[in-house]
This record gives C-alpha cells, structure tokens and sequence, in this order.
C-alpha cells in the first residue's frame, strides 16, 4: 500500500472492497444454502446432518433410558412381576442395543460430522452425501429397531446374542432377525461415517495444518475410525454367518452339524471391545478440547495424547478374550489376554495425567463443560480400576456376567463418555444456536446425575460379588442383595431425573436469551470462528501457523471474516473445499464438494427397504428395493463424482493457483477407495479366521470331503490374476492415450473376470457341497459367495469405466475412475487368490 | 553414527505405527501359536517347552525390532535436544514431533510386548 | 500360597476395609463369604487390589481436586511434564507387579487330574433350565444320577465335567470358586475344593433363555464321611411307601420324562427324580421343597417358570396331583 493515500480513494477503495466482498458473500451464500420446504431434509450441509444425527441419538438414548428405568424397577424389590420375564429380556436386550449401537456410536459420529470440519479449517468433509446416506440409514433402521418392542418383537437374547440360543428360531422370533439385519445396515453407515472421517482429517485440513498442529480431537477421530474400520467388518461376517444359520440353516453355530457357538463369540467381541475405545476415545477427545479452553492454555503433553490414542487404538484389538474368560479356553489363551488387558490401562492413564498436567498448569475457570468432564472422570477413574480388577482373569471367574461388570461397564461407559458427550454439548450449543445453555440448570443436572449414578451403581459392585448374575428378572429374597437393589433402583430415577433437566434445558424456547459472544468460552481452535447462522463454515480458509489459531493469532479472525483468505468466494457456483497433503497440510487441489440432493436419501430408503425386507423373509420386495438401490448409486455415483471440471486451474486467492482435477493416490476418491477395501479386507480375513478355526476345533474339519478339489478353484486363480494383470495394464494403457486399446483390454477382463467367477462356483457346485450338511461345506461357500459377489462388484466397475470412456468422461486426462477401480482390483486380486489358493490346498496340506 | 540402518528423510504418517505394530504381530504370534497347540497337542509331536520356547524366541525379535524402532524415532527426535512441545508450523517440528511420539509408542509397545510374555513364565500347560 | 495367612489377613481386612465390613450379612450365593479354596484366594486377591484402587482412586482425586480448585499458584510445565512422566512409570509397575502376582497365584488354583489319580467326578450337565448331576465314584463302579443338586466332600478336590444339551449356560457357586461356561458341543472343566461345611446356592450365570433367572442348584458340601455314606444310599433306589402316588405318577405320563431309579419311569427329558424329596430346593434352586410346593409345580410349572418345558397338569384334580407330590416328596 502507498503511504500517501488520498482520503477520497481510500474510502472508495473501502467501498469497493466492501461491495465486493458483499458479492463474495452473496454467492457463498447461495451455493451453501440449505434449501426450503421439504427440501430441507435433503440437505447434507454437516450442520444440518450433525444436529440431525445428534438429535436422533439423543432420542435413542431417552428410549433406552426408559427400558433402563423398567428394568430397574421391576429388580426393586425381589420376585417382582412388574415386568414378564419375556418382557423384561426384551427390555434389557434393547437398552444394550440401542445404547451401544444407536447411540454411543453414532453420537460420536454426529459431533465430528459437525464439528470437525470447522476445527480442521474446511467448509465440509469431503463426502457430505455419504454423511447424508449414513444419517438416513442410521434413522431407518434404528427407528426399525426400536419399534420392535412395540409389537413385543423385540430382540430378546442379550445385546451380544449369543448362539445357541439367539439362533433358536422358536424360542428367539423375529427380533434376532431385527437385531441383525437393522444393525448390519447400521454398521454400514458406520464405515461410510469411517471412510469420510479419515479422509477428511488426512486430507482436508486447512493448508499449513501439519500433524503435529492438528487438534487433539482430529487425532482421536483419526484413530476412532481407524479402529472402526478394523473393529466392525468382523461383526458384519458374523451377522452375515449368523443369518445365514437363521434364514437359511447353513450350521456355523451348531455343534450337531460341526459348528461352534464359540466362533459367534470370537467375532462378536473382535469387534465389541474395541467398540469400547470407538465410544470412549471420542468422549476423551472432547475432553482434550473441553480442558485446555478451561485451563486457558495449551495442553500439556500434546505428544503423549497422542501415544495413548494410537497406543489404546492398537492395544484394544488384543483384549477381546477377556469377555470369553470363562469359556473354557486355554489358560494360556486368557493368560495373553490378561496382560493385554492390563497393559491398556497404561495410555488410560497418560490421557488421566496429561489432563491434570494442564489444569495444574493453567488457570481454571470451572464452568458446567469442567463440572461433567471433572465429575465424569473421576466417575471413569473408579470404572478403570475395577477395569484393572477384572482383567484379571481368575477374579473375572468369580465377576464375570455378574451385577459387579454391569458396575464396571456402567462406570467406564457412563464416566467416560456420557458425562464427556454432555460436556461437549454444553460446550458446542452454541455453535449449534448461538445460544448458551443454562448454567444453573446445568449444575442441578450435574448433581443429580452424579449422585445419581454414584447411589444407582456403586452398589452393584456388592450386589454382584454376593453372587447376582446380569440379566435376571427377578431374585429370591434374603440373598444378601434385597436392599442394594432397591438402592440402585433410587439412584437410577434420581440420575434420569438429572438427565430430564438436561433435556428440558436443551428444549426450553431461548427466542427472548440474547445471543452469546461468538466464542463464548474463549476457546483458542479453528472451529469456533465458524458462524452458527451460515452455512459456508469459514468465510475463507485461512493458513494455519499455531495449534491454538484464536489465541495465538488475535487478527486471525478478522482477516478470515473479511475473505482475506483462501476461497473467499464461490465465483462458479459449486461448493468447495480445499484438499491438502497428509503431513504437512499443503494445498494440492480445489475439491468440488457434492451439494444437496435427494438420491442419498432415496438409496437409504431403498437399502433399509431390502434389509427390512428381508427380516421378514419377503424376497421379492427385497430383490425390488435391491435394483432399485443399485439404480440410484449408479446415478449417485454418475452425476455426482469424478465430473470433469470446466478448467484446469482455479485461483483460490492470494495469488495460489490450484489444479480442480488431481486422480490417483493424492485424491480423495482414492484414498476413500482404498480405506473402505481395508475394512472389506477385514472382514474377508473374519471369514477366513471362521475357516480356520473350524480346522483347529475339528480333528478332520472337512468331515472326510474331498470338495471343492484343486483343479476348479487354481483355475479361477489364474483366471482373476489374468484379470487383473489386465487391469493393471489398461490404466497405463489409458494414460498413454491408446483409447482403443484401453477398452479391448477392459472387455477381456471383464470377460476373464466372469470366467473366473464361473470357475470359483465349479469347485463347490460340482464337488456336490450341501452348505446345510456341515460347517465345512458352508464355510467353504460362503467364503466362495463372498469372493464372487466382490468379482461382481468389480465386473460393475469394469462396465462402469468402459460406458464412461465411450461417454467421455473417463479419459487420458480425466482418469480418476480408472485409477480407483484399479485399486479395488488390488483387492480383489489378494481376496481371490486367498480365497482360492486356501479352499484348493489347504485341505491337502493337512 | 556410523551407518543409518534407514534414510533419515522417510516421509511418512505410518513409521508412528512401527512399535505398536510389531506388538500386534507378536501377540497375534503368541495366540495363534499356543491355541493351535492346545487344540491339536493331541496330533502333535512335542510339547509345551516348545511352544514356550517359540514365544519365548517371538519375543526376544518383537523386542528388538521394538527397540530398533525406538531408537529410529530417538534420532529423529534429535537425541532429545530439543524438548516438546514441538509445535511450530516447520517441517523440521513437524518431524521432532513425530519422532518423540513413535519414541513413546515404542516405549509402550515394548512394555505390551514383555507383558504379553509374561504368563508363558508361569502358565506351564494348556490348562492350568 | 495366600490361604496360610488367609485367617489373619481376612480379620485385619474385614475390620479395615469396607466391603469387607459388609461381608457378614452376605447370604448364602456370596462370593465374599467364601466356603472353597479358589473362593478363598479370590477374595484375597480382590481385598488387596481394592486396597491398591482406594489409594490411587485417592491420590488422583485429590490431584485433580487440587489442580481444578485449590491452587495458588499455576505450576510450570516442566513441573507438570514430570507429573505425566513420573505418573506413567508409577501406573506401569503397578500393573507389572499385578500382572506378575496373579499370574503366579493362576496355576494353584485349578489345579488338573493327575493322570491315574482317583477322585471324585461330576459330570453337570446344563438344561433350560436345570442341572443333569452325575457322579462317578472313585472306584469307578457306579453312577449315581441326581439333578439341581450338587454335594461334595469338605477337603477332598472334587473334578467336575461341564457341558450342555441345548443353550450355554454357566455353572457357578461363587462361594466356592469362580464360575465356568457350560458350550454345547464342548466340554469344559473345573475343579473344587470345599474347605468348610454348608449349604450354598449355585445360580446360572449366562443368560440361557426367558427364565435364566429361575435356574440355579444347590451346592452342599458335606463331612467326607457324611459324603460317602450319602452317596452309597443314592445307588439303592428310593422306598417306595406312597404306591398310590407312583401309579398316579406313572399314569399321567410323567415317566416319559423322568426317571425315578426302581419304577418304570425311565425318561430322560427331565430332571431325574429319583430321591427327589431329600433335595434342598425343587424347581432348580426356586422353590423350598415341600409338599405344596412340589404340588404347586405341576399344576403350574409355565407360572413358576416362564419358558419351561414341562407341561402344565391343571387338568388333574388336586387330590391326584398332592398325591403325586406326597409320593415325591417320600423319595428320602
């Protein structure tokens, strides 16, 4: 600027700038809009998705509060008949279901769906209509859950549903097949939740966001959906072997027929306990954004937060036998577990430590967010040490399944995340609203949960030790726990009624409170300069220098207000974000995010429709809603990815110019590719755990079969590797520019690819395998199905790329669907050839 | 220093992953190992010494490994010259950040290791 | 290894620590009032890592009390580096100490068969909802076929084979040891060592069905002479004074489930009831066992327990079914 200014033109150089940036504002306005109507519930802004999501979970919960209250009070007193035992099964099989699956997760999901793009500095994750897809799944079929009780068709046989008795059709209705199919399709949104979130936070951070100026919360998320990506898939084999048992009696389960109820267990808590660390980590990392805000400074320890997520992460995938400890498996099997167990226990602590490490080090100001994270860790502290107890395995023989786990469960479950979760929503109303929630409602909630849940569960350590097993509708008298349970049974109305205020406070018409300050807790990360009444997130993005940008850069705030950053503006009428390099945060593309449509809904509707469909065994309307699923995620997929943008370069200000086309391993596709086949990678390697465990617990597993022989299934092998040799080839063949050659290569592989399939089928089809005879057979098939039913996927894709060549959307240039769909037939390759290399020599070998 | 076992300018996420890594192999080591023994100790041709021995052998490489890592991550951490709370918007931070923490991911990988060790030291048989 | 000092320590921590302050009115399904060895050095174990928990659930409380309130001044954080560092160390020998004493105490407590050694083995055999107990004598020579009951001899380890007919199940009496799953499919085992005389309550401790809650057994452990000389009566079958009752018995069907050693009643489907009426509970663990009660089951066994599989008899005229329940109640 020159120093002498003329006051005329500077005013009008003010003007102009102001005008400008009025029009800036205008369009940004009008490309984030939410839309009117009925059309409001096809947004996917995260905002919207967010509270969406939030909301539903929080209604999850109040359900399964209320059964919670029922159970209570039928135990209030012994031989009570408030509740049938039927009723009462139900009852508590669906607490445990809804609370773990319908709201500890997805509640988690819903505050990073909301929150986290505004603290990593973007204005939305990458895949805001698989948010939306994920939103609309979770409601569908947690509503189809949850109403099941109503028609007294409720899932009855515990939320882990064990084998035998969970298989039983007469004695175990509908309700398991509700449980499955309703939670597999949740599971679903869960991993497309995963994809997006680890593809946001690697690669959607705003520019000069290197990991080690992340937000503590991000890390967290980081490793959550990491975890989850490793932790569900297995439970999605075992739904997918168990309802196979229930619809169609293959007998993976059945120990008549060479099945183990055991394999049902190893699979179910593979994924169950580190759905502990999914739930519990998040609510840790609330609290890692919660205590430095309140500390007035940094935290403390940044690095060994850091440890203790990835360390938990890690170390909760070797704990899963400690639910199994008294299964009968070999000492020394519990004996590893045993030490796993207790060596996670050590990054609890840091987490304990690097938190009282910065409260010591700041200045506190105590406010209802402190009060429910102080008071929840110190409910948290007393759960990890009978956490510590009973990983101890002999002692877990006299605890385990007893009212001294359900103590423990409740303490780490409702310490370290309940308590967390509603810290961080007195934290983050605001940017919800712009309102503050009350402070004096807040600390009456607080006392009462406190006190509440001290009085209804401390008293269950006892109970439990005196010899009271979970999941009992009634007890004798005189066993030495009359009157605990009546205590607990107090204690679980005083914290509902805490829980009640909460409500009530979140509900209570704010039209006449004054507005809160902008950041109202004068917290110092990036998500708290986004406005609560717009929807562009960040006015523009700016480069991050610090871990704490509002406190540690005062005109920070300013200059991203006033568009002075990156993509102040919206010039081309699409929504966009910028996509940044995984460890260092440098700007590498300006990302065209999808905006709002209705086909996220349509596809959940239609998916929910066919799993629905299929609980009542109804196949036609299943097949409909199935083709129609497809018929939309074909379009989804069509119109709303890889479009080939109207230039190659676009100024996203301060003179940086970014390419609007980046395919292969730095784009977002890509790497969402290659996260969802990890996860699809898992839960092959569930299926084939499930074949080898039947090898170990057999002397002969395949009960004297010769089937499927060596000859069919190594002949699909060097089909599916001829296949993808040619894949693999054609993408090189695409770059260089050789279209015709490129297609040829592609229809060959296709043709291959349905080869090898039809190959893959001959091995169990001729070798005459009846998958309800014996385990083996079943195995083997399913193994079989699963490979083929991927091919198919992959033959999809195939056909997908060859219509999008001739159609010129796929090109030399403009190459992202070739570079992904190879990345699957990577994949599919390793799946293949373990699946076929397996059932065609393993048998042989042993 | 001598010899670098490995460039110094890897650039890469993952190398935060190498401790507990290793651990996770080593555990899923130990499991496999044993349970596959307990259940087919029948058709086999030795003993429980053995199994403990090979655990024992897993855990001497896991540690190793673990301790090699660890002293990677101490080097890139600059042998501790420089203390945290590395957060300066360099790349040169960036990497004693990273450093200091697969630092402590080994340190912790290792106690998982030796903890997971442990029971073969007590636990003689399949069955207790 | 814990049980020689087990008597002074168990005073000193009854009087010290709270929870076991409160053992003394525990009842009879109490962990914490133990009866058997395992039980014993369990309950040792927990009153020890209870008192390790008090003192850190203390120290981290008044830290974080300390550090959230009553601070004067704001600390370094060099200072509050070492406090993470230091804090960490402490929390991994703690547990290293834990791990290693609890894995040393782990191989005395199940200890297995010796091969060739003789012992007394019961095989338990779970039901929805009941309890199959076959005893094999250490001789070998005879079985003795009972149900919901279990009896065993003070101070002589006793093997138990568990398995199940249709759900998992899990066989525990916490005062004499921890408990174990009963798979079907599988067989599974445990051992026990009563160390004083009693009555005790085994409930089932995994959820097995609708009445889960109404399954449990009593456990006895007797004097082993008292032990011996009950087992040679249960070979003999019951007197059978009540012959009016059998008939009635016999007529209605109920042969085709149970067994009663010495009449036609041969079936297998429920529980065996051959010296029935000296058992301490009937109904698996539910109901005191007496002659109204052993009436009130038949007539509505589906009120008592929902779920069961034995069909309701309301069709007979009291007079048939208290006759049926006297005679039941005869088999001594």
């Amino acid at each position: 600027m020159s120093d002498v200014l003329d006051p005329a033109t500077e005013t009008r150089a003010d003007t102009d700038d102001l005008e400008r940036r009025r029009a800036q504002e205008k369009r940004l306005r009008e490309v984030w809009a939410t839309p009117g109507g009925w059309r409001y519930w096809t947004s996917v802004n995260n905002t919207d998705i967010g509270v969406w999501y939030a909301s539903a979970a929080f209604l999850f919960m109040l359900f399964a509060g209320v059964l919670a209250l029922l159970v209570r009070t039928q135990l209030a007193v012994p031989d009570n008949d408030f509740l049938s035992a039927d009723l009462f099964n139900q009852a508590f099989t669906l607490h445990g279901t809804v609370m773990m699956f319908l709201f500890a997760v997805p509640i988690f999901e819903s505050f990073a769906i909301f929150v986290l793009p505004g603290m990593l500095g973007t204005r939305e994750l990458p895949f805001p209509r698989l948010s939306a897809f994920g939103f609309w799944s979770f409601a569908i079929g947690g509503v189809f859950v949850c109403g099941s009780i109503l028609f007294n068709a409720a899932p009855s046989a515990g939320w882990f549903m064990y084998p035998p008795l969970a298989t039983n059709k007469e004695q175990i209705g509908i309700g398991a097949d509700i449980w499955l199919l309703g939670l597999s399709f949740i599971e679903v949104a869960s991993l497309a939740a995963a994809v997006e979130l680890i593809v946001g936070i690697m690669k959607f951070r705003a520019p000069g966001m290197r990991v080690n100026m992340m937000p503590l919360f991000a890390w967290y998320l980081l490793i959550v959906a990491g975890m989850i990506l490793f932790a569900f898939p297995p439970l999605i084999a075992g739904d997918l072997l168990f309802e196979l048992q229930r619809l169609f009696d293959w007998p993976f389960f059945d120990p008549a027929r060479g099945g183990d109820p055991l394999l049902w267990q190893h699979l179910f808590w593979i994924f169950g306990h580190p759905e502990v660390y999914i739930v519990f980590l998040p609510a840790i990392a609330l609290m890692a954004m919660i205590v430095p805000t309140f500390a007035q400074r940094p935290i403390v320890g940044y690095s060994w937060i850091v440890l203790a997520a990835v360390g938990t992460g890690f170390l909760s995938f070797g704990l899963w036998v400690h639910h199994m400890f008294t299964t009968g498996l070999p000492a020394i099997s519990l004996a590893f577990f045993s030490a796993a167990s207790e060596a996670v226990a050590i990054p609890t602590g840091v987490q304990i430590f690097v938190f009282i490490a910065t409260l010591l080090a700041g200045r506190v100001i105590f406010s209802v967010p402190m009060l429910f994270g102080a008071g929840g860790l110190v409910i948290f502290v007393i759960g990890g040490l009978t956490g510590v107890m009973v990983a101890i395995a002999p002692f877990d023989w006299q605890a385990h399944d007893t009212y001294f786990i359900v103590a423990h469960l409740h303490y780490v479950l409702i310490g370290g995340m309940l308590f967390p979760i509603v810290a961080g929503l007195y934290y983050y109303f605001p940017l919800i609203s712009g309102k503050l929630l009350s402070d004096r409602l807040g600390k009456i909630a607080f006392w009462l949960m406190f006190t509440g849940f001290n009085i209804g569960f401390f008293p269950m350590h006892l109970t439990g030790l005196r010899g009271m097993p979970r999941r009992v509708f009634t007890y004798p008298p005189d066993m030495g726990f009359d009157w605990l349970n009546l205590v607990s049974t107090i204690g679980a109305f005083v914290f509902a009624s805490g829980i009640l205020v909460i409500v009530v406070d979140v509900v209570w018409p704010r039209k006449k409170q004054p507005k809160a300050p902008i950041n109202p807790w004068d917290a110092g990360t990036l998500e708290w300069l986004t406005a609560p009444d717009e929807n562009w997130g960040m006015r523009s993005i700016p480069e991050i220098r610090t871990r704490y940008p509002l406190w540690q850069e005062k005109t920070l705030r300013r200059e991203v207000d006033e568009g002075r950053w990156y993509l102040p503006d919206a010039e081309e009428g699409h929504r966009e974000a910028l996509m940044t390099s995984v460890l260092d945060g440098e700007a590498q593309e300006v990302f065209r995010v999808p905006g709002v449509s209705v086909l996220p809904i349509l596809c959940a509707v239609f998916l929910g429709g066919a799993f629905i469909a299929m609980t009542f065994e109804a196949w036609w309307t299943t097949l409909v809603c199935s083709v129609i699923f497809f018929g939309f995620l074909m379009a989804w997929i069509w119109i709303g990815t890889a479009q080939i943008p109207e230039k190659e370069k676009k100024d996203i200000g301060r003179g940086v110019s970014l390419p609007l086309y980046v395919s292969g391993q730095p784009s977002a596709g890509w790497w969402a590719m290659f996260i969802t086949m990890v996860g699809d990678g898992t839960a092959f390697a569930s299926l084939m755990f499930g074949y080898f465990f039947y090898w170990t617990i057999h002397a002969d597993f395949t009960a004297g079969s010769e089937a499927p022989g060596a000859f069919w299934p190594l002949t699909s092998l060097a089909l599916f590797l001829a296949a993808w040799a040619l894949m693999a080839v054609s993408k090189r063949v695409n770059t260089s520019g050789r279209t015709t050659l490129f297609r040829l290569l592609l229809m060959a592989s296709l043709a291959l690819t349905v080869a090898a399939s039809l190959a893959g089928l001959a091995g169990p089809w001729f070798g005459g395998m009846d998958p309800t005879m014996h385990i083996y057979p079943a195995i083997v098939w399913v193994i079989v199905a699963w490979t083929i039913a991927h091919a198919a996927v992959g033959v999809v894709m195939q056909a997908f790329c060859l219509v999008a060549s001739y159609a010129g959307r796929l090109t030399a240039r403009y190459d992202k669907d070739i570079h992904n769909v190879v990345l699957y037939w990577h994949f599919l390759m390793v799946t293949a050839a373990v699946t076929f290399a397996v059932i065609g020599l393993f048998p042989r070998m042993v | 220093m001598g010899f670098r076992i490995l460039p110094k300018e890897i650039e890469t996420l993952w190398t935060l992953f190498t401790g507990p890594a290793i651990w996770a192999v080593h555990f899923l080591f130990c499991y496999v190992w044993a349970a596959i023994y307990c259940a087919k100790r029948d058709q086999l041709q030795f003993g429980m010494v053995f199994v403990r021995g090979g655990i024992g052998v897993a855990t001497v490489i896991a540690l190793v490994l673990v301790a090699a890592g660890g002293y990677l991550a101490w080097r890139q951490w600059g042998f501790g010259v420089n203390n945290p709370p590395h957060n300066k918007p360099t790349e040169d931070s960036r990497t004693l950040f990273q450093g200091f923490s697969t630092l402590l991911l080994s340190a912790l990988s290792f106690v998982a290791v030796v903890f997971t060790a442990l029971p073969t030291l007590f636990i003689q048989a399949c069955w207790p | 290894m814990l049980a020689r000092h087990a008597g002074k320590i168990t005073g000193i921590a009854a009087a010290l620590s709270p929870v076991g302050g409160l053992t003394g009115c525990a009842g009879m399904q109490s962990a914490l009032d133990p009866a058997g060895h395992e039980a014993q050095e369990l309950y040792l174990l927990f009153l020890g890592m209870c008192a390790g928990g008090a003192v850190v659930f203390i120290s981290v409380v008044s830290l974080l009390i300390y550090a959230v309130h009553h601070q004067r001044r704001v600390h370094s954080d060099r200072v509050v580096a070492r406090l993470i560092l230091w804090g960490t160390v402490t929390t991994v020998a703690v547990l290293t100490v834990l791990l290693t004493f609890s894995l040393a105490l782990w191989p005395g407590l199940r200890p297995v068969q010796a091969e060739g050694q003789p012992a007394i083995e019961i095989t338990v055999t779970g039901h929805q909802f009941w309890w199959d107990v076959r005893y094999q004598t250490p001789d070998g020579q005879a079985v003795v076929v009972a149900a919901n009951e279990v009896r065993l001899p003070v101070g002589e380890r006793v093997f138990l084979t568990l398995e199940s007919a249709d759900m998992i199940h899990s066989f525990w009496i916490p005062a004499l040891a921890g408990k174990m799953d009963m798979v079907p499919g599988r067989s599974t085992h445990l051992s026990l060592l009563a160390t004083r005389p009693g009555v005790f309550r085994g409930p089932c401790a995994e959820y097995c069905g609708t009445s889960h809650a109404l399954m449990a057994f009593s456990a006895v452990a007797m004097e082993p002479a008292a032990f011996t000389a009950w087992l040679a009566a249960r070979r003999m079958p019951s007197p059978t004074a009540q012959a009016a009752g059998l008939q009635a018995f016999l007529s209605n069907g109920c042969g085709g489930c149970h067994t009663i050693s010495g009449t036609e009643a041969r079936g297998k489907i429920g529980p065996d009831l051959s010296h029935v009426g000296s058992r301490e509970t009937i109904g698996a663990g539910i109901l005191p066992n007496t002659v109204q009660s052993i009436a009130r089951f038949i007539k509505e066994p589906d009120t008592i327990k929902p779920g069961v599989r034995m069909p309701s008899f309301r069709m007979l005229p009291d007079e048939e079914i208290a006759g049926i329940a006297q005679y039941l109640k005869g088999l001594q």
